[in-house]
């Protein structure tokens, strides 16, 4: 039981699940006091010990699977011990023709009885591009790696027959027979281990790691290329940060708010204790909330980046006295009221679908700029932080940057982001540098990480 | 002092659970059984309202014990969950042995004197008699062994969670004026996460983990049975469905096991025999319990989302 949990305990460590050492312990003390022979058992006092978060779940679950059922060592094999001295013996010649390539050591470890290097390999495959192991076990696309490592197993099976072949004095042929289909069974389950990785490749990126370690993967990944999924993983990640940052400012909130000391409410308290001011109440002071006008360029390129900007805002709703958001191409549009009536990834939708606005037109600032001030100018005032999303290009049409900087002297600050790298900013039909001037503070927001350090100094 | 009640194995707590008016899966019992046989305490993870809290009461119910239940919230600080020394009591004690105190002044020749006198009275007030248990303090000091609930560990802030963490691996408290207090049995302790914040690894590590999922038909559907056992088989069925489906559903908040059972209780009340159309968009507020969800399920119910038992692929 001990070595079986051991190599488990290492295959698991292999792909990626924190496993300590006390929890072991404590796994085979469970183990003990249970009926180990009836699955159900077994398997949750596994999962109880080694799979402490919902997320590690669903990673345990296949881990459990793969090594307990589909990796299972053939058990009419494993019961002839003398049969696995031949194993060993007949792996052993095939040493000299691995080399020192670390996939194919891998899969000869495999058909040994050790998946760790395997699974380590086949997990390093799906942590997908980007991801700092599979670019240090070499370079190359996975697809391209995956095609390798098929090679290798055939390769494999190729030297395998040979050398049954070879010691065709040794063996009987039904030893051979074994022999050959024990290897058969493990190549083919390496195949299969291989084929299920890529199946679920994009979401084993955030799944096979910690989970923090795959917001901070995603966290530096550009909007505008992230696939259906990884957008999809994303809104996850906002909502768990979103989560995360509002129990910071409630916390905050709450230290904040006290104020000065409340002598009425201190005193009539006191007289219980005979005048001895034995509790001392503050006074708690109302927080004090931000209004928030978005000013979002949604055309092509920027919309991608404006449009988790949205969604985090509006996640972040009750931190903030009021949001309203506008959107332009070459005129302005109201969406406060779509944010009002449909949750926030709905609205989202909603308004790309909806709202009465020319996206392929070409983006005119001063047109939108002019707009905005002849209709919602009022609507700045001392309390409003305007946040303008766009990359500043106006397709060689006038900026009108004395309007921004008209609605600059209104409100409380403006803050532009521009989703493009800053080494583009002042180059081509880019008027960034005329547009920063005017602007409080400009930020590039090209990625989750960027995003989320700007909506945290803004409700912080 | 007679011995309270254990779990023999895994089957024993699955029917004495039961008993208890608690039913779960292999799963829920293999932890139960280990957390009662090794003394870890169980962290348990899961949607709201799948019975986290629910299952501290029923172990407490079928071991025949005490339930101490630790609310966290943020802001939860030792004072509220360990022990507080009653001020108040204290003070009104003081005023009244006032006099006394002359007494055992009398005769000192230095001030010094008349303090050190005073000092060697302060045990009076730094007693058992003026300090106020409180969750935590209450489970450690307890005669008999008991089940130590804290609820929505999540909540609490950082500070409280390592101060937790040392509670729970020694079961000691140490009290300054009173020096320290080792638990006389150890406590079966189930803490309970909404998931709305990670807890830290070495909580964790100090745990058993256990997830509670939505539950499968059959078990939802013994469930019900249980509860509620004036309810029609029909009815029954058609109930589970429907909630099995709904919760396939997108919304903000999917319908729990508390859900169902306050659905399949209205629905008896109603003397509904059959659940129909009308009736699941008359009660639909029973089970969602958001606006927007309300309104998504109504869209749904449009578009032809049928309530008749049938594969769950269906829809959508």
């Amino acid at each position: 039981m001990v070595p079986l949990l051991l190599r488990f305990v290492a295959g698991a460590r292999a792909a990626g699940l924190r496993v300590s050492t006390s929890e072991v312990l404590d796994c085979l003390q469970h183990l003990e006091r249970i009926d180990p022979l009836e699955e159900a058992q077994f398997k949750s006092v596994l999962q109880a010990n080694f799979a402490k978060s919902r997320r590690e779940q669903a990673h345990f679950e296949r881990l459990y699977r793969l090594f307990f059922h589909e990796l299972r060592q053939d058990l009419s094999i494993a019961r002839s011990p003398e049969l696995a001295e031949t194993i060993q013996s007949i792996l052993q010649s095939l040493q000299p023709a691995v080399g020192t390539d670390p996939s194919t050591q891998a899969l000869v470890d495999f058909l040994a009885g050790d998946p760790a290097g395997l699974l380590e390999h086949a997990s390093a495959r799906s942590g997908g591009a980007g991801s700092p192991r599979s670019v240090a076990s070499a370079g190359g696309s996975s697809a391209g790696r995956r095609r390798e490592l098929a090679d290798r197993i055939r390769m494999l099976e190729e030297q395998l027959t040979e050398v049954l072949a070879g010691r065709r004095d040794e063996l009987g042929w039904e030893e051979r027979r074994d022999l050959s289909a024990h290897f058969q069974d493990r190549l083919n389950a390496a195949r299969r281990l291989l084929a299920q990785s890529i199946e679920n490749r994009p979401v084993s990126t955030e799944r096979l790691r910690s989970f923090r370690h795959g917001v901070d993967e995603l966290g530096e990944v550009h909007f505008a290329s992230l696939t259906p999924r990884e957008v999809e993983a994303m809104r996850e990640a906002i909502a768990q940060l979103v989560r995360r940052l509002k129990d910071r400012i409630s916390r905050r909130q709450t230290a904040r708010r006290r104020g000065m000391l409340d002598v009425k409410k201190t005193l009539r308290r006191a007289a219980a204790y005979e005048g001895v001011p034995l509790e001392v109440f503050h006074r708690r002071r109302p927080p004090r909330k931000a209004k928030i006008v978005t000013l979002c360029d949604v055309s092509g390129s920027v919309w991608s980046a404006a449009r988790f900007m949205l969604n985090m805002l509006y996640s972040l709703q009750g931190c903030f006295a009021q949001v309203r958001s506008f959107i332009f191409v070459a005129g302005v549009q109201e969406v406060s009221e779509i944010f009002k009536q449909h949750a926030v990834n709905a609205a989202i939708e909603k308004i790309l679908k909806e709202a009465d606005i020319d996206y392929n037109a070409a983006t005119d600032y001063g047109r939108s700029l002019r707009e905005f001030r002849q209709h919602y100018l009022d609507i700045l005032n001392r309390q409003t932080t305007l946040i303008v999303i766009g990359d500043g290009r106006c397709n060689y049409t006038h900026p009108e940057e004395r309007l921004l900087a008209q609605m600059r002297e209104r409100c409380r600050r403006l803050i532009w982001l521009n989703p493009e790298a800053r080494q583009f900013w002042y180059s081509g039909d880019s008027e960034m540098r005329v547009f920063e001037a005017v602007c409080d503070e400009v930020r590039p927001c090209q990625n989750l990480n960027q995003l989320l350090a700007f909506i945290t100094a803004l409700v912080l | 002092m007679e011995t309270a009640p254990q779990f023999e194995d895994v089957a024993h707590v699955r029917a004495a659970l039961e008993g208890a008016g608690y039913i779960c899966s292999p799963g829920v019992a293999t932890v139960v059984f280990l957390a009662q046989a090794t003394r870890k305490p169980i962290l348990v993870e899961g949607p709201a309202g799948v019975g986290k809290t629910e299952l501290a009461k029923a172990v407490a119910r079928c071991l025949n014990r005490e339930l101490i239940r630790l609310q966290c919230y943020e802001g939860l600080d030792e004072a509220k969950a360990l022990y507080e020394w009653e001020y108040a009591k204290q003070l009104l004690y003081t005023q009244m042995v006032k006099e006394k105190i002359g007494d055992v002044v009398a005769g000192a020749r230095s001030i010094a004197e008349a303090v050190d006198r005073i000092a060697a009275q302060e045990d009076a007030f730094f007693s058992e008699r003026f300090i106020q248990p409180r969750p935590l303090l209450q489970a450690i000091s307890a005669e008999h062994p008991v089940v130590l609930l804290i609820d929505e560990v999540d909540k609490s802030d950082p500070e409280f969670e390592a101060f937790l963490l040392e509670v729970l691996s020694d079961f000691q408290v140490s009290i300054p004026e009173l020096g320290t207090r080792r638990a006389l049995h150890i406590p079966f302790v189930v803490l309970t996460s909404n998931d709305s914040r990670d807890m830290s690894d070495a909580l964790k590590r100090r745990c058993l983990h256990l997830y509670i999922d939505y539950p499968d038909r059959d078990l939802e559907l013994k469930i019900v049975r249980l509860k509620l056992p004036l309810i029609g088989d029909r009815l029954a069925f058609q109930l589970v469905d429907a909630v099995r489906r709904i919760r396939a559903l997108d919304l903000k908040k999917k319908p729990a096991i508390s859900e169902t059972l306050d659905w399949a209780q209205s629905l008896v009340a109603l003397q509904v025999e059959e659940l129909s159309l009308e009736v699941l968009r008359e009660t639909l507020n029973v089970i969602c319990k958001h606006r927007s969800d309300v309104q998504l399920v109504r869209e749904k119910i449009e578009k032809g989302f049928s309530v008749a038992p049938g594969p769950l692929t269906a829809e959508s």
